[in-house]
């Protein structure tokens, strides 16, 4: 029982990662007021260029990292003047850009030749000595370095919400497009730049989930994180501490997925595959259930800017 | 020139008002338009069509399909054999594009189509496993079972959403990926067919088949036809037809004036699901013959796409659902000839829909450029 414990919690900050990522993402752009679906799209580009980043120039997985946030970057812009520009709905607009992105990440990886190739990929440093520590030692102190860079981007990100100016007003034009616009904000700039960035760690997640988790890319391997990480954004109230707490949860729950088959408990497997899904819509109804459904949401979440059509 | 300075400053008393300095380019100013002529608009949704096409013919190009390749392609699939299988495609997009049609004119977002398929194909074959009701009517019952377990799909998010406020996006998308997995669960275990030992059930027998109905036409087209005809009749003529559009308009208000919003947004979405059910069925009956494991792939998005383009009207849908049906039956001359992966649909149904929904914006809006 005790093996089972570690195995599993040693495996949370892995599954984990990729939910924070992406709901830290999501939490930047929405804060802006752009409702942001396109979550598991842009991980699958972000899969995507990872891998085969690895495949093209030798294994060096942080620069397939960092390719994976520019691409990532690169084609939220799509997303950013569909609906910051051209007023789309923000709901249409998401959907069509990650089934865009499916199509996309299919294509390429089938005609590049990516699919089913294995990389090494990114492995999981040891901190000795608090790696030997018992039991918190493997769970706390072997995980991989992107992990660990996790704390200083919450960090960075929470403070930059709520301490600085630029977040200040990144949430202004979140709240109250209008009133940013009449005192002075480009509220097109800043929910372009709030996407474009909030994207780019989106591709984070999903090189991570390529890169460091999985070690190959397969069509379509992001296999609903990112509606998830939709959900997470709201479980989280748009606060990016929440929503790491929501990701280890997450994390969790993914994580004994595996664990159960290899422990030798027999489970149907696919029913045992539903849980992450399940385990969302459980979380939705019951921050539903508390009767606090729109608490911390952007007070212009999904509406568009238009300043002729000022009302 | 000091003098002339000193004269000026006499004999103009006020200087008018400097003009702002030029800035760089300009910038755009964006006007509402109050009116469009029909003519302007058609050309600015073709134009975008257009340019939406265009692109994915250079995507293909860059993917190793000439141009002409495809022209060609396109052109095969009016041969009368492949028409056939457009029109046995065009079945269940029409009915996929119905149920998102429907959900979408009194604003309920039902992404889980691909899900209440799932349950539709999974109840017709219960009904097939378990030989329910006389073999006489038994592809009637095997509809109807479908219809219900789509409707008992979609009713399952809309009680969360009115119970619990959970937002039907999030709940379809997720209850999408809960039936595959029970889908599988069902596949691989209790249903998998003894005879082949694949992940697929065993064959339906033929009276459990929706049949041809003469010159290869399939019987699953009359029954999308029938389901769209109702839809019309539902959204043009019928008082439950007016009650959604002021239901989609102002649901406050539609409430305070006495219309039926719960019911009928119940009825509604059950009819969705209904549909979504029903292409399940149809799928399973007319083209697989057997429940498998991907019969609803890209269901969702080509019933969005459908809808969207449609602006949920019924009769459009079915004219859109043709159209789409040739996509997807190129796409699958194009995966088996060519190897390009059949998520190449997905790709060019997204550029389309981008497309569209941009040319609104000019549909609606004059960009005017100033200096």
């Amino acid at each position: 029982m005790q093996d089972f414990l570690i195995n599993w919690l040693a495996n949370v900050p892995g599954t984990a990662a990729p939910y924070a990522f992406a709901a830290l993402g999501l939490i930047i752009s929405e804060r802006s007021g752009v409702l942001n679906l396109t979550a598991e799209g842009l991980m699958l580009v972000g899969a995507v260029a990872g891998v085969g980043t690895c495949l093209t120039i030798g294994n060096h997985p942080l620069v397939a990292l960092v390719v994976a946030m520019l691409a990532a970057s690169i084609v939220s812009l799509l997303f950013a003047s569909l609906v910051v520009i051209l007023r789309v709905n923000q709901v249409i607009a998401g959907l069509s850009v990650v089934f865009f992105c499916q199509g996309l990440t299919g294509l390429i990886g089938t005609l590049a030749n990516w699919q089913n190739h294995p990389i090494a990929g990114l492995n999981k440093i040891a901190i000795w000595p608090l790696s030997d520590i018992p039991v918190i030692g493997r769970i706390l102190f072997v995980q991989d370095p992107i992990v660990y860079l996790a704390i200083p981007i919450f960090f960075a990100v929470s403070i930059f919400l709520r301490g600085s100016m630029l977040g200040l007003k990144l949430r202004a034009v979140g709240e109250n497009p209008a009133a940013a616009d009449a005192a002075g904000l480009s509220v097109s700039l800043y929910r372009i730049g709030a996407i474009v960035v909030g994207s780019s760690l989106l591709g984070l997640a999903g090189g991570y989930i390529s890169v460091v988790s999985v070690k190959l890319w397969i069509t379509g391997m992001v296999g609903g994180r990112g509606w998830i990480a939709v959900a997470l954004v709201v479980f989280a109230r748009w606060a990016p501490w929440p929503a790491l707490a929501g990701a280890l949860l997450f994390g969790c729950i993914e994580g004994v997925v595996p664990r159960i088959a290899a422990a030798g408990i027999r489970a149907p497997q696919y029913l045992v595959l539903m849980t992450p899904y399940l385990a969302t819509l459980a979380v939705m109804i019951w921050v539903g259930a508390r009767n606090r459904g729109h608490q911390g949401e952007p007070g212009a979440l999904g509406q568009p800017h238009v300043r002729e059509e000022r009302r | 020139m000091h003098d002339v300075a000193m004269i000026s400053l006499e004999s103009q008393p006020a200087p008018p008002p400097k003009r702002p300095p030029r800035r760089g380019l300009g910038r755009f100013t964006l006007d509402i338009r109050q009116t469009i002529s029909p003519w302007k608009q058609a050309g600015i949704l073709g134009g975008s069509l257009a340019i939406g096409l265009a692109i994915s013919v250079v995507i293909l190009d860059l993917a190793g399909i000439a141009p002409l390749d495809l022209a060609k392609e396109l052109a095969g699939v009016f041969n009368a054999n492949s028409l056939r299988s457009v029109l046995v495609r065009a079945a269940p997009l029409i009915l996929v594009g119905l149920g998102a049609g429907l959900a979408f004119r009194i604003g309920f977002w039902n992404l889980g189509l691909e899900g209440q398929m799932v349950f539709g194909g999974i109840f017709a074959t219960a009904v097939s496993i378990y030989n329910i009701g006389p073999e006489s009517t038994r592809i009637v019952v095997m509809g109807i079972a479908a219809s219900a377990g789509g409707i008992l799909w979609v009713l399952l998010a809309y009680w969360m959403k009115v119970r619990f406020r959970v937002n039907e996006i999030i709940s379809t998308l997720l209850m999408n990926y809960i039936a595959s997995y029970f889908l599988l669960h069902l596949l691989y275990g209790a249903w998998q067919d003894s005879k082949t030992a694949f992940p697929q059930s065993s064959q339906y027998r033929p009276f459990e088949r929706l049949s041809d109905i003469g010159s290869g036409v399939n019987s699953a087209l009359l029954v999308a036809l029938a389901v769209a005809a109702v839809a019309a009749w539902a959204v043009h003529l019928s008082r439950a037809g007016f009650y959604m559009r002021f239901i989609s308009a102002n649901a406050n208000m539609a409430k305070v004036v006495g219309v039926p919003v719960r019911t009928i947004s119940l009825v509604v979405i059950a009819a969705s699901g209904a549909a979504a059910g029903l292409a399940g069925f149809v799928n399973v009956t007319s083209q697989e013959g057997r429940l498998t494991q991907s019969f609803f792939d890209g269901y969702v998005f080509s019933g969005i796409l459908i809808a969207f383009l449609s602006r949920n009207d019924p009769i459009v849908v079915v004219i859109v659902g043709f159209l789409l049906a040739v996509l997807f039956v190129t796409g699958q001359t194009l995966q088996v000839f060519y190897q390009i992966p059949f998520t190449m649909v997905q790709l060019v149904e997204a550029i389309i829909v981008i497309a569209v929904a941009s040319s609104e914006f000019l549909i609606r809006h004059r960009v005017r450029w100033t200096r």
